[in-house]
Parts: C-alpha cells; sequence; structure tokens
C-alpha cells in the first residue's frame, strides 16, 4: 500500500495534532511521530484506493486516528518512563565517579597517587566512568551532563590540592 | 464513555497478544487495527491511534518486542511480536478470561447459549 502521496505537509500538519500532546525526550517524540505517520499513509492510501479524493482520504486517515487522544495517551505512557531513565542515567555516572574519587584519593591527599595508578582496577573503573555517559539509553545527555559536572569538580580539587602544595 | 468502549478497552491488550500469537509474524500497528476489525466484523473500532499506547505499554512490560522494518530508502514501520513472556501471559489471561466469563454468564442467564 502506499501508494498514493498526499499533497506536501499534509501529514505533518496532521500529526501537529498529536505533537502539541508530547513532551518527550526528542529522539522518543521522532519515533512516536514516524509511527503515526506510518499508520496516516497507509489509511490515506487505503482511502484513496477506495476512490476518495485527496482531501476526503486526509479527513478520513485524521478522524480515524484521533491524533490528539493518541498523543495524550502515549505521553501518559512514555512520561514516567523517561523520568525514570532520566534519573537513572544521571545516577550511574555520579556514583561511578564517587568510587573512582575514592580509589584516586582513599586519604584525602595527593601521597599515594602513585600507588593507585598502579593499580588495574583503577583503570578499569576509570575507564568505565568515561564510557558510561556513551551508552546508547534514552536520557543519556543527563548522564553526560552529571559526568561533565562531578568530572570537572574532580578536576578542579586535584589542581586545587596541587596549587596548595 | 459508553459500557462497550469500557469493555473494549479492558480487553484490547488480550486482544492484540491473541492476534499476534497467532499471526506467527511480527505485524504493524495499522496492521492489527486491520486484522481486529476484520475478526470481529467491525465491531471491534476504536481511534486507531489508541492502539500505539497499548502496544507500547505491552512492550514496556516485556510481553512484546518491536523493530523497525525498512521498507525502501527512506521508509520504515514499527512492527511488534510476541516475546516468550507474553506467550505465558496469553495462556493465563486465556485461563482467566474463560472463568469470568463463565462466572458472568452463569449470573446472567446465558450459560448454555454459551456453551
Amino acid at each position: 500500500m502506499s501508494g498514493a502521496s498526499a499533497p506536501d505537509g499534509a501529514f505533518d500538519r496532521l500529526l501537529e495534532q498529536a505533537r502539541a500532546q508530547l513532551d518527550l525526550d526528542a529522539d522518543v517524540e521522532r519515533e512516536l511521530l514516524e509511527e503515526l505517520r506510518g499508520h496516516l499513509e497507509e489509511s490515506y492510501s487505503a482511502a484513496r484506493a477506495r476512490g476518495l479524493s485527496a482531501e476526503q482520504a486526509l479527513g478520513e486517515a485524521g478522524r480515524r486516528m484521533g491524533l490528539p487522544e493518541a498523543g495524550q495517551a502515549l505521553q501518559a505512557t512514555h512520561a514516567g518512563r523517561g523520568a525514570a531513565d532520566g534519573v537513572l542515567a544521571a545516577a550511574v555516572p555520579v556514583v561511578g565517579t564517587l568510587v573512582l574519587r575514592w580509589l584516586v584519593l582513599p586519604q584525602g591527599d595527593l601521597a599515594h597517587l602513585h600507588q593507585v595508578l598502579a593499580r588495574p582496577e583503577f583503570w578499569v573503573l576509570a575507564l568505565a566512568a568515561l564510557m558510561l555517559p556513551l551508552i546508547r539509553i534514552r536520557h543519556w545527555r543527563f548522564a553526560l551532563a552529571s559526568w561533565a559536572f562531578f568530572w570537572a569538580l574532580s578536576l578542579a580539587y586535584l589542581i586545587q590540592r596541587v596549587v596548595a602544595r | 464513555m459508553s459500557d462497550l468502549d469500557q469493555m473494549r478497552k479492558g480487553t484490547t491488550h488480550l486482544l492484540i497478544l491473541k492476534l499476534l500469537s497467532d499471526a506467527g509474524e511480527p505485524l504493524h500497528g495499522y496492521e492489527i487495527i486491520r486484522r481486529l476489525e476484520g475478526a470481529s466484523d467491525g465491531s471491534f473500532r476504536f481511534k486507531e491511534g489508541l492502539i500505539y499506547p497499548a502496544l507500547h505499554r505491552l512492550e514496556q512490560d516485556g510481553l512484546l518486542k518491536s523493530s523497525w522494518q525498512e521498507l525502501g530508502a527512506s521508509r520504515r514501520r514499527k512492527v511488534y511480536a510476541l516475546t516468550e513472556k507474553g506467550q505465558q501471559r496469553l495462556r493465563q489471561e486465556l485461563l482467566r478470561w474463560r472463568e469470568f466469563s463463565q462466572h458472568v454468564n452463569r449470573l446472567l442467564g446465558l450459560e448454555e447459549a454459551a456453551a
């Protein structure tokens, strides 16, 4: 199906009814709207194949979809989950950074730093902490932000200690 | 919302699981709607966009898995298939539904007609 093409921007205008109800991560919204668009295209093509005009087919596809209701329901389905992902994404690198900080400066000074740098587990943890934000999870931007923040704090702390000596 | 709409809403998840189990292949939302309407002689009709929250909820619960099917250079569509957990849930829900409907039929005096 999907043989008949709709007027330019027609599906976008219809999808705006659903988009107006959404307040989710941009990637999630894009996938949801892509899925709804596919359905609209199928429905439109079927209506055209039954002999409806382009305008009638668009109207019917929009009515059958119930886009505002679908948008509301999709928002409710995905909203809580996105927040949980965001909390998890932000928490994981924070925990990783705190563990790393504890390994780097166990006594709060730089006296044992050379011993710490010789420990393989330090480098494994450091690599993991560096890579965590790159893992493809829904709200990875939160992870990246918290990762950058805590690494900046650690660096500032180290610089301050070096300068103080 | 009418009583019939509420009954439809309450059974949508079960019907989707059953349809995908019987289909034996991944289906997209539009196809699921068409098959539900066809199998119910048009009596199972609702706002088509509402199939997607239902599908996504089932996927979040681990009862369905989705994938994108490429349809050419610039088009793709999302298809859904039952997981093993979904199969197990379907079996449980069918048993529960049979028991429930028998009780309701008995209360309504429809037991013989239903049998």
